[in-house]
């Protein structure tokens, strides 16, 4: 990773964990891969974010998770 | 005749969240093709030995009759950059679209499932197409949480950074180790 200074890679990871930062903004502050990222919310004591079901993708998103619950369901019914 | 249909992994993020889960047979669970682009794989599996990439090759290989990596454009031009020492960074999600592009085209009835990272998806725009869904590394976890396939989405998730920063410990223990063998070299040399 290299230039990221470790203060501020302690506040992108905090705010990456709060759903405030992307992956691919740390991508563009330097993270090499997303084991890195891993590792500093695991040092941190915090987990990678899950997306509030909002923002630009709901539609497709909404239809994305019905797609698997039936998908889950047909596959678990004998 | 069944719609064709596939689950389109576009980013590293997803396979290595779950492989440091220990979860990656996750994927399966709908009983869907999995679809991994190349740059995708190569991305993840790059660097032989690294934490996480021989599980994702071992898995892999291990279900070849559902996971299929398929090549691509981008995927060429991803070895091009690496070999001129070029970025390759977001060429995984150029080289998913083209696969869903390609995907599409096969069949008027064929369906894809597009897997992001939770952070992109939840902020950017993804260009979408009637017959294309999109899921999320948690919306997927919630999912087979609420199936009752998984103890819990968070379980996974902090299993995953928990291990994640184990590596990351071995990682920084192994590049402090060779700095100092680095400094003792220099130092012997000066002798």
């Amino acid at each position: 990773m290299g230039t990221i200074l470790p203060a501020d890679r302690t506040g992108l990871l905090r705010g990456y964990a709060a759903g405030a930062v992307t992956w691919r903004d740390l991508r563009e502050q330097g993270f090499d891969d997303y084991i890195q990222v891993l590792g500093g919310l695991g040092e941190l004591g915090l987990r990678p974010p899950m997306a509030p079901m909002s923002g630009p993708n709901v539609e497709a998103r909404r239809r994305g998770r019905a797609l698997i619950a039936r998908l889950l369901r047909a596959h678990a019914d004998p | 005749m069944t719609t064709p249909f596939s689950l389109i992994v576009t980013d590293t993020s997803p396979l290595f969240t779950l492989v440091m889960a220990d979860a990656l047979d996750v994927l399966l669970r709908p009983n869907l093709p999995v679809t991994i682009p190349d740059a995708v794989y190569f991305e993840a599996t790059r660097v032989r030995g690294a934490p996480g990439a021989d599980g994702i090759v071992e898995w892999i290989n291990a279900h070849l009759d559902a996971v299929r990596l398929v090549p691509t454009e981008i995927g060429i031009d991803q070895q091009r950059r690496l070999e001129e020492g070029r970025s390759i960074r977001g060429l995984g999600e150029l080289a998913a679209i083209e696969a869903l592009d390609r995907y599409i085209r096969t069949s008027p009835s064929a369906t894809a499932l597009l897997l992001f990272e939770d952070s992109d998806i939840g902020r950017r725009r993804a260009v979408i197409d009637d017959r294309v869904a999109l899921i999320s590394t948690g919306d997927f976890l919630r999912e087979l949480e609420r199936a009752g396939l998984i103890q819990s989405a968070d379980h996974i998730l902090d299993l995953a950074s928990q291990r994640g920063r184990n590596v990351e410990r071995q990682r920084r223990a192994v590049s402090g180790e060779a700095v100092r063998r680095g400094l003792r070299e220099q130092l012997r040399g000066r002798e």
